[in-house]
């Protein structure tokens, strides 16, 4: 389907007809329960904020970290992070992930990363990076705490952290400064690759929660327009 | 950062062949002897080192070496020196000796550190020892134990397995520092590349599996350290390190404490730079005073705190120290408490008596215990002067203020410092105080402006603000006392508001004398008198030109031989605006000459200035005039010049209008630019160049009232372009666009006195022609009546015949046409006459007594007029003779229709004028209706036809047909013949 520039028009004309009668469609009318919709779409833009947020914190952190890792090409080998609540996994798994294992997940990774995010803080030297890591803490506190409302809303239970697995920040002797800054790179890159990650966990809960008869189709043939 | 590789290994120079020889021949010869000594001289060294073990630290890069020496008796103490020997990646590299001497204990664990530059995990090392008795005397001749045997330090076996290292590892040194820095590879066949900062480092190959690389005076880059790192090229495994690079500690400078309260001692520095770092806190410091041999660690960087001691401690020593991870630094200060007092700001400062010209000052100081005395130094500020007083003060300070100005606002300060020991200046104490108001000490300046208005005098009265020095104070009002001097009984009191600074007195031509005081709240000034006379006595004073400067205009004046009190100069600051701004400067009776400046003066602009002279009886005379610019301008435009009395040959320029007072400079004439084709300059002219090259003439005329100005030697029909501008000392008017003009040629205004007439003519004519076109029409060309119209058609046909009509002129078929030519009688004369009598073609018969028939053109139908055709008469009838149009009205009614039928014919017959020629058209319906019985009883063949058609024929002959001359003879001719008619 090609698209031009008066399509583009066109499509959003429809968009906003639908969404003109959305109120009068009586699925999406409803006064009662609203269910988990709204609060998976607000923790979807949560993670669409964080994102954003993150984007400006990186740079500022790998500049405040120096080069290499202030490079934009600069790929290491994930070494000394193995720590680290891993983003990246096969699609076809992340396809067969049920709703509650795929929240879950999420609520993990975010309380480990947070807990580092933490440890980063008191690390850092300048007191503006500090504010900006605590602000975003306290973002990230704030999408931990959106999973969770996601999840009893759901009816799924909190994951309960194993006792002696908390982790912590406490880079031994041995653990070099280098591979200390190393570890910042990947918490900052696992962090950004959760938060895209989490995008489509959770636009595709939120597509999956939508009750059928509220299911606006939207046909849309380029000839139309 | 800098880099510098450097070759650790030496490298023996290789000797000349002779040389090597005869060297290893001695050497053999040598130690041979040594040999033979030891063995032959002494037993060998009892005390050789033993147990030698060696301790690796990485962090330090630091080999520890731990030995003892057996064989020592108990409570022996000798002095031994030891040889240790260092050697890199194999024994025979040796890269450091050293003789390290001690006193050697029975059962002592002797200890030796050795920092090396190369990180330990980078190369092997080998140590190795032996000993002496440390001869003090003798040392050349001590003997050596054996060596010991050779220890390794081998960190990299314990690396692990990881395929890459850099060492050394997160490391950290000043900034300035040569660090060395390697990397191990277990993968020989690897290609390695390091990077400092994202810069790839070229290093040198120490080992097949180790390259070092040496940094040298390495730089601060960031807190967070400057990042090394290696990588293969598969790119799958990256080691690197950061170099911690910390800047140099600095010495505390500015090291010093004082006290404001002999309680607390107040020590600053100046810390320098930050020495912090991610891994290294910034530099922390230390307090330490020897005398009490207490010490404090200071919260801040810059500054610290110390409690006096209460046994009242005079003397204080303090050392402060500065430290980080990698450095100490110190600073020394020794003082006496009392010398270091630095006393707080006075407080509750006061003012009391507070008078004209008198006020007392008084502060409290803080105290600092009872010995002590203060020196306190007092400002004042008053009217931009400074006066400093220095009081003596324990407790109360106080200071009197004397010779003050009435009225003004002083700022007084005041600080302190210790008497007996001076170290610093308390902050200053600031307060402000107002003295007392005072009488006005002077008279105002006054000066008048005198109009007569209508037998009266319009006095303008000026006054100058008092000074603030004169008014001591605040005026409140002005009061003016106006006293007649002719009537002394009469007299008049104004007061006027301040700030006021004038009042407009209407007076007759009486003299008066004015007393002008002004009146604070405390007094009055002396009065300022001026003398209003009946005569203005503005004489007629030549007024004389001035140069002004930047500075103002000089002036100066013939000096009065009579009594004067003194002179008043008067001038305008705007004399363009509408208000004038009238200024004055009054000047001694000595003076006769004066600057006047203001900074109102402005370039361009004419200022006037009148000197008066002030008689004894304080009366003002008008002595001089001056006129004069600040600055002269050139002038900024050209007049608007009139061009008139253009001729040919010369034209006439003025600009009657153009004011020369207005200038912004005296005028002194104008230049008339003229420019022409010809471009040849007549006398009394000269050829100018403008800005634009363009070449004209140049007329000057001097004098600047010649306002006319004709240029002339013109030439005929000639284009010229003219310009007047004014010129001053500084310069002439803008060149702007010049006016054109073409002078006329010599004849065309003689062409225009002859043609206009002839046009107003002719224009009056038509205007007449148009307005009589009436009359004219009728005269000329009356309009032809309408045969159906006729009402003479209505009379026949009700009378006679109820079949007649009017023929049709399209249904008259034409069968013959006769042309008959008819001379006019009355109105040409007889010999035309008879001259041009035409020769005539009659087809009918007759009379005689038809004189004059004119032409007549007959067309003749013989088809349809049978009776005319046999009787070889066509119908026609001699023509009928025309009827005036006077007649036609009186054929409206059938009478007089029939009497004007009847005489016309009778008038056709006989008195038809001469000349006339007219086209008779005979058709059938008129041979018919001839024939019919419609018919006068003196009826000729159809007279009655004839008539109608002639009363068609009103058209002046002259105009319808070939006029008539002398040599052409009219004649009457059948355009057609019977054969070619048509049917």
């Amino acid at each position: 389907m090609d698209l031009r520039a008066g399509d583009s028009w066109g499509m959003l004309a429809c968009l906003c007809t639908v969404l003109w009668h959305l109120p009068a469609v009586p699925a999406l009318n409803r006064t009662g329960d609203p269910g988990p919709g709204p609060s998976i779409q607000k923790t979807y833009d949560l993670t669409r904020y964080l994102e954003h947020q993150l984007r400006s914190l990186a740079g500022t952190y790998l500049n405040y970290l120096g080069p290499p890792f202030n490079e934009p090409d600069f790929n290491p080998p994930r070494l000394g992070a193995e720590t680290l609540p891993r983003a990246t996994v096969n699609l076809d798994v992340w396809r067969s992930l049920n709703d509650k294992l795929r929240l879950t997940q999420n609520y993990e990774a975010y309380s480990h990363l947070l807990c580092y995010l933490r440890g980063l803080n008191r690390q850092a030297a300048t007191a503006e990076l500090r504010r900006s890591l605590a602000h975003f803490c306290t973002s990230l506190q704030g999408l931990l705490g959106s999973i969770a409302g996601v999840m009893a809303a759901l009816g799924y239970p909190l994951p309960q952290p194993l006792p002696g697995t908390e982790p912590t920040w406490a880079p031994g002797p041995a653990h070099s400064d280098f591979l200390q800054k190393m570890d910042d790179f990947w918490l900052l890159k696992e962090l950004q690759t959760w938060l895209w990650r989490s995008a489509k966990d959770f636009n595709r809960l939120k597509k999956k929660m939508q009750p059928p008869a509220a299911a606006v189709t939207l046909h849309l043939e380029a000839r139309g327009f | 950062m800098r880099f510098e590789w450097e070759v650790l290994q030496n490298e023996n120079p290789e000797p000349m062949a002779l040389f090597s020889v005869f060297q290893t021949t001695f050497l053999l010869a040598l130690l041979s002897l040594r040999t033979y000594q030891s063995e032959v001289l002494s037993e060998p060294l009892p005390w050789a080192p033993e147990s030698l073990k060696v301790f690796i630290n990485s962090t330090h890069q630091c080999l520890h070496l731990q030995w003892s020496v057996h064989n020592l008796a108990h409570h022996q103490e000798l002095k031994m020196v030891f040889q240790i020997e260092i050697s890199r990646i194999k024994t025979s590299n040796v890269i450091w000796v050293e003789n390290y001497s001690t006193t050697v204990k029975w059962n002592q664990v002797l200890h030796w550190s050795w920092e090396s530059k190369l990180p330990l995990e980078c190369a092997k090392h080998f140590i190795r020892m032996r000993s002496a008795e440390d001869d003090a005397k003798t040392p050349e001749q001590s003997f050596w134990s054996n060596w010991s045997s050779w220890e390794e330090v081998d960190v990299q076996n314990s690396l692990g397995h990881d395929p890459l290292f850099v060492f050394p590892k997160d490391k950290l040194v000043e900034e300035g520092s040569n660090v060395t820095i390697c990397y191990v590879s277990r993968s020989p066949q690897s290609n390695i590349s390091c990077y400092l900062e994202g810069v790839q480092m070229q290093g040198e190959q120490l080992e097949p599996n180790v390259t070092v690389f040496n940094l040298n005076h390495v730089a601060f880059i960031r807190e967070t350290g400057t990042n090394i790192y290696c990588k293969g090229d598969q790119g799958d495994s990256i080691k690197g390190i950061v170099l911690f690079v910390s800047k140099v500690l600095e010495e505390p400078k500015e090291f010093s404490c004082e006290t404001q309260d002999l309680t607390t001692l107040n020590c600053t520095w100046d810390p320098g730079s930050d020495t912090g770092l991610l891994k290294q806190l910034s530099q922390s410091y230390t307090l330490f005073e020897s005398f009490s041999g207490k010490k404090t660690l200071c919260k801040h960087k810059s500054w610290c705190s110390w409690e006096v001691a209460p046994e009242s401690q005079e003397m204080y020593n303090f050392t402060l120290t500065a430290e980080n991870y990698l450095r100490k630094r110190s600073v020394h200060l020794l003082f006496n408490l009392t010398h270091r007092v630095h006393p707080m700001a006075p407080f509750s400062v006061l003012f009391t008596d507070v008078s004209t010209t008198n006020a007392t000052m008084t502060w409290k100081v803080h105290s600092t215990g009872n010995y002590y005395t203060l020196l306190c130094q007092v400002k004042l500020y008053g009217e931009g002067e400074v006066t400093q007083h220095n009081v003596s003060v324990e407790v109360d300070g106080e200071q009197l203020f004397s010779g003050l100005e009435p009225d003004t606002e002083y700022r007084a300060q005041v600080r302190c410092a210790n008497a007996n020991h001076f170290w610093k200046w308390s902050e200053w104490t600031h307060q402000n105080f107002t003295t007392a108001e005072a009488a006005p000490s002077e008279a105002p300046d006054v000066w008048r402006n005198v109009k007569s208005v209508q037998g009266h005098s319009v006095v303008t009265l000026f006054w100058k603000p008092l000074s603030k020095l004169q008014a001591n104070g605040k005026i409140l009002f002005y009061n003016i006392v106006i006293e007649n001097l002719d009537r002394s009984s009469s007299s008049k009191f104004l007061s006027i508001p301040a700030p006021a600074n004038g009042t407009e007195l209407n007076l007759d031509q009486c003299s008066y004398q004015i007393h002008v005081t002004a009146h604070n709240s405390v007094g009055t000034s002396p009065a300022s008198v001026i003398i209003v006379s009946g005569d203005p006595g503005n004489k007629e004073v030549e007024e004389e030109r001035v140069k002004g400067t930047e500075d103002g205009f000089s002036l100066s004046w013939k000096p009065q031989p009579g009594n004067v009190t003194g002179y008043i100069v008067e001038w305008c600051d705007r004399p363009r605006g509408p208000l004038c701004d009238l200024q004055w400067k009054s000047v001694g009776p000595t003076t006769t000459s004066t600057v006047v400046s203001s900074d109102a003066f402005r370039p361009g602009v004419q200022y006037n200035f009148r000197i008066y002279g002030i008689s004894t009886e304080r009366v003002p005379y008008l002595l001089e005039k001056k006129t004069g610019y600040s600055q002269e301008l050139a002038p900024s435009d050209n007049p608007q010049v009139v061009m008139s009395n253009l001729t040919s040959r010369s034209f006439t320029l003025s600009w009657k209008d153009y004011s020369i007072e207005s200038q912004p400079s005296f005028i002194q004439g104008y230049h008339v630019y003229l420019k022409s084709k010809a471009g040849q300059c007549h006398s009394g002219s000269e050829k100018a160049v403008l800005s634009d090259d363009a070449v004209c003439c140049k007329y000057k005329i001097d004098n600047p009232k010649q306002k006319t100005f004709v240029v002339e030697n013109l030439q005929p029909e000639s284009f010229y372009e003219f310009l007047v501008t004014p010129y001053s000392s500084v310069g002439e008017g803008p060149h702007g666009a010049f006016t054109k003009v073409t002078t006329p040629d010599e004849y065309s205004p003689i062409l225009i006195r002859v043609i206009l007439p002839m046009v107003f003519c002719i224009l009056l004519i038509m205007i007449i022609c148009y307005l009589k076109s009436q009359w004219m029409k009728e005269k000329c060309y009356p309009d032809i009546p309408d045969p159906y119209k006729s009402s003479v058609l209505s009379l026949i046909k009700s009378k006679e015949n109820p079949r007649l009509t009017i023929m049709n002129i399209k249904d008259c078929v034409p069968d013959s046409i006769e042309v008959l030519n008819k001379q006019e009688g009355t109105r040409k004369s007889l010999t035309e006459t008879e001259s041009s009598k035409p020769t005539y073609l009659y087809l009918l018969p007759t009379e005689e007594s038809y004189s004059g028939p004119g032409p007549c053109i007959c067309f003749e139908n013989f088809t349809y007029n049978q009776a005319a055709s046999d009787s070889a008469s066509c119908g026609h009838v001699p023509v009928a003779p025309k009827a005036p149009p006077s007649q036609l009205a009186l054929l409206t009614s059938p009478e007089n229709l029939l009497k004007a039928l009847e005489e016309n014919y009778m008038n056709s017959l006989g008195e038809i004028p001469a000349g006339e020629t007219s086209l008779n058209y005979v058709s059938q319906l008129a041979s018919a209706m001839t024939g019919d019985k419609f018919s006068l009883p003196t009826n000729p063949p159809e007279p009655a036809l004839c008539s109608e058609y002639k009363m068609q024929m009103a058209i002046p002959l002259g105009l319808a047909s070939p006029p008539s001359s002398g040599s052409s003879s009219l004649s009457s001719f059948t355009l057609l013949d019977e054969g070619e008619h048509y049917h």
